[in-house]
């Protein structure tokens, strides 16, 4: 009997503290929750608490541009942004988000050290055609190339994403979005992307990932 | 039609339409997905729910909190058809082989679950069985009770080199409270229709578990520790009194009875992520006091004990296309007899070897079991998948579980004995059973999966041919299974 009060009490307890928790809060539709609230509590799960996802299935978004994330996060919401794998994760996370938790979530992300990935050894010869892409494209194809809009370190530049340490399968699949001309509308990429073979997106996939340090 | 019944279809009737008015505009269904807005792929691995991707089990350890709160009902039904190689060796087809080869609606489930607050949320089943039950006149009965259940207080700490999830979880089935598939509670997930003519279908094959079953009332606390080490230690008691809902839908004398408080329930687990790749490594156990008989727990000697003790390890390749998952599972059970059930084990005596002469062993104070299974799944855009199970049952030998057996004083030397059971019987008293399993499932949209199974027996209860000791074979019992299953 003792013993059912006191596991009664400590529920009501538990029950009567956890009502509000704010500071560790996994609420997506609460303006009030902070944007660092939000990448530690929900975010983190998937891209890492410094944005330097485990998983190809989620970008690394540590260093990522402020202003390309901004841009991301609000066509997830309006579902402008609706490839397959953006609308089956990112609609429902970004739905109730408030301008200010998209802008913080980009500061937060954007202002994280990108940490080059633990790859295994690449194909030198892979990685040589991929610098030849993003430095000067595949002209008789008529691929430009990458480095102009993605900076010299492919670190990006406003609304040109950062690509460096990349997943190589997350740029291979997104590459093929492009291609495929589904669900990402107004951006060059889709006529960028098109003439790419499938070893050419190999290539700058793995160039990218282990971008030279 | 039971009050249960009656209840329990007017809530799903009710929570049908309240969710198809609160998801027009969500993506995907079910309660967890509704909160999320996410798609069941997000959590369930190649959406094959209700495996749990590395971001399902960080939801489910987080208590269920993750998104905003929604309408917290979900419905489940499952409608199938299943068909046993032989049903001729038999004493009563009718009866050992009910609705053999007839499609039926089988059972349904209501879901209340989801977020409460930041740092409360739920899993609560409640399941109407369709054929639960065969009258005299042989007409079915329907019955609801108390299903899975998981209510959680959970918090998150992110520190610069550290993060910790620490929860609370008041649960009714050990290993419910588990993120991992290969917990006991959860590595059979198809939901099993009643009639007999399903009784050797995979999920009636052997499973690890535990031997004090569910519709119990537990409290466990859990740590997952950068996201590598996980460890749970609880306990479990009768779901009596005020945890009577645990138990819901049982009559007080068909509820387990555990002694007190002490029946402890412990998980260790290291698990690890790289690319798209993780791979869990773990054990547990629990000690579990159970009264034979729940409507007598006065008498000490009604008191018997099951030891279980496990070790597991899953593997998951996750990158769309492609979901491959490997399981492995083992489970060693030591099932200590009451001193009741060792005393009233005379019916074996009778019984002699096959000499006609010799009688048999005295029964066993105590049975152990080592159950093993592995299963591996590949599943293609979360979309078409396939399976490959297998599992082996060993234990010891006891004339306490012989149900058939050498009477001379009887029938002159054949087999025979009033207790004897055909199909479900026993010659050897020994429990092993071996054989594989085969599936293939479609999932036309996310919330449906049809699947079609396949399980082949070279062992059953002791032996490959003769195991109940009038002629039917292990490969008698192989068995198909259709299934369609809908969450909404």
């Amino acid at each position: 009997m003792q013993c059912k009060k006191i596991l009664m009490a400590a529920a009501l307890v538990m029950l009567g503290a956890s009502c509000s928790n704010i500071e560790r809060s996994r609420n997506l539709s609460d303006p009030l929750i902070t944007a660092r609230t939000l990448a530690e509590q929900v975010c983190s799960n998937c891209h890492g608490i410094d944005g330097n996802s485990v998983s190809p299935t989620y970008p690394r978004l540590a260093g990522q541009q402020a202003a390309y994330i901004v841009s991301q996060l609000t066509n997830f919401r309006g579902h402008q942004r609706s490839d397959p794998a953006g609308s089956e994760y990112m609609w429902g996370l970004s739905r109730f988000l408030t301008d200010e938790q998209i802008n913080g979530l980009a500061e937060y992300y954007s202002k994280q050290t990108p940490r080059r990935a633990d790859v295994r050894k690449i194909d030198p010869a892979l990685l040589a055609t991929g610098k030849e892409i993003f430095e000067k494209g595949v002209p008789e194809q008529n691929v430009i190339a990458c480095m102009p809009c993605h900076g010299p370190r492919a670190e990006g530049i406003g609304a040109f994403p950062r690509l460096a340490y990349q997943h190589a399968d997350y740029i291979v699949k997104q590459l093929t979005v492009f291609q495929d001309n589904v669900g990402r509308p107004g951006t060059p990429m889709e006529f960028v992307a098109h003439p790419l073979t499938g070893s050419e997106k190999n290539s700058i996939a793995a160039y990218l990932q282990s971008f030279p340090e | 039609m039971s009050i249960y019944r009656s209840c329990l279809t007017a809530i799903i009737a009710a929570a049908t339409i309240l969710g198809a008015i609160a998801t027009r505009d969500a993506r995907a269904l079910p309660v967890f997905a509704r909160q999320t807005g996410q798609n069941c792929v997000a959590c369930h691995a190649g959406g094959q729910f209700p495996e749990l991707t590395p971001y399902g089990r960080l939801f489910k350890m987080t208590g269920y909190t993750i998104g905003s709160r929604t309408l917290p009902f979900s419905v489940m039904g499952v409608a199938s058809y299943g068909s046993v190689a032989d049903t001729s060796k038999s004493d009563s087809p009718g009866t050992d082989f009910q609705k053999n080869g007839t499609p039926l609606f089988a059972t349904g489930s209501l879901f209340v679950a989801g977020k409460v607050t930041d740092n409360i949320g739920a899993f609560t089943q409640f399941t109407y069985n369709n054929y639960d039950s065969q009258g005299a006149d042989g007409k079915f009965h329907g019955h609801s009770g108390a299903d899975n259940m998981d209510i959680r207080y959970a918090d998150h700490f992110v520190m610069p080199d550290n993060d910790l999830i620490f929860g609370v979880s008041a649960n009714n089935n050990p290993s419910v409270s588990d993120p991992w598939n290969t917990a006991a509670a959860w590595m059979q997930y198809v939901p099993v229709p009643n009639p007999t003519s399903y009784q050797f279908i995979d999920g009636k094959a052997p499973f690890p578990g535990y031997g004090a079953g569910s519709n119990i009332a537990g409290l466990s606390t859990y740590l997952f520790w950068n996201k590598t080490i996980y460890a749970e230690l609880g306990t479990y008691r009768t779901a009596n009194q005020l945890l009577s809902f645990m138990s819901a839908g049982l009559s007080d004398p068909a509820t387990t009875k555990l002694d007190g408080y002490n029946n402890p329930y412990w998980r260790l687990a290291i698990s690890h992520d790289w690319g798209a790749h993780n791979l869990m490594v773990g054990a547990s156990g629990m000690t579990a006091h159970v009264y034979d008989l729940g409507s007598d727990t006065n008498d000490p000697n009604n008191l018997g004990s099951f030891r279980n003790t496990g070790v597991d390890a899953q593997y998951q390749y996750l990158l769309s296309p492609h979901t491959i998952t490997a399981q492995l599972a083992y489970m060693r059970q030591v099932n200590n007899y009451s001193v009741n059930t060792v005393a009233g084990a005379t019916a074996p005596t009778t019984f002699t070897l096959a000499d006609g002469v010799t009688p048999v062993a005295a029964a066993n104070p105590s049975d152990t079991m080592n159950t093993f299974r592995a299963k591996i799944s590949y599943i293609y855009n979360a979309k078409y998948g396939g399976s490959l199970a297998f599992f082996n049952l060993t234990g010891t030998t006891n004339t306490l579980n012989q149900t058939s057996g050498y009477d001379p004083a009887g029938c002159g030397g054949a087999i025979c004995n009033a207790s004897s059971v055909r199909v479900n019987g026993n010659l050897s008293g020994n429990p092993a059973t071996r054989g594989f399993t085969y599936e293939a499932f479609w999932m036309p949209v996310q919330y449906v999966r049809v699947g079609l199974q396949y399980t082949a027996y070279s062992k059953f209860n002791g032996a490959s041919d003769n195991y109940d000791g009038f002629g039917r074979n292990a490969s008698d019992n192989n068995s198909l299974f259709f299934y369609v299953w809908g969450a909404y």
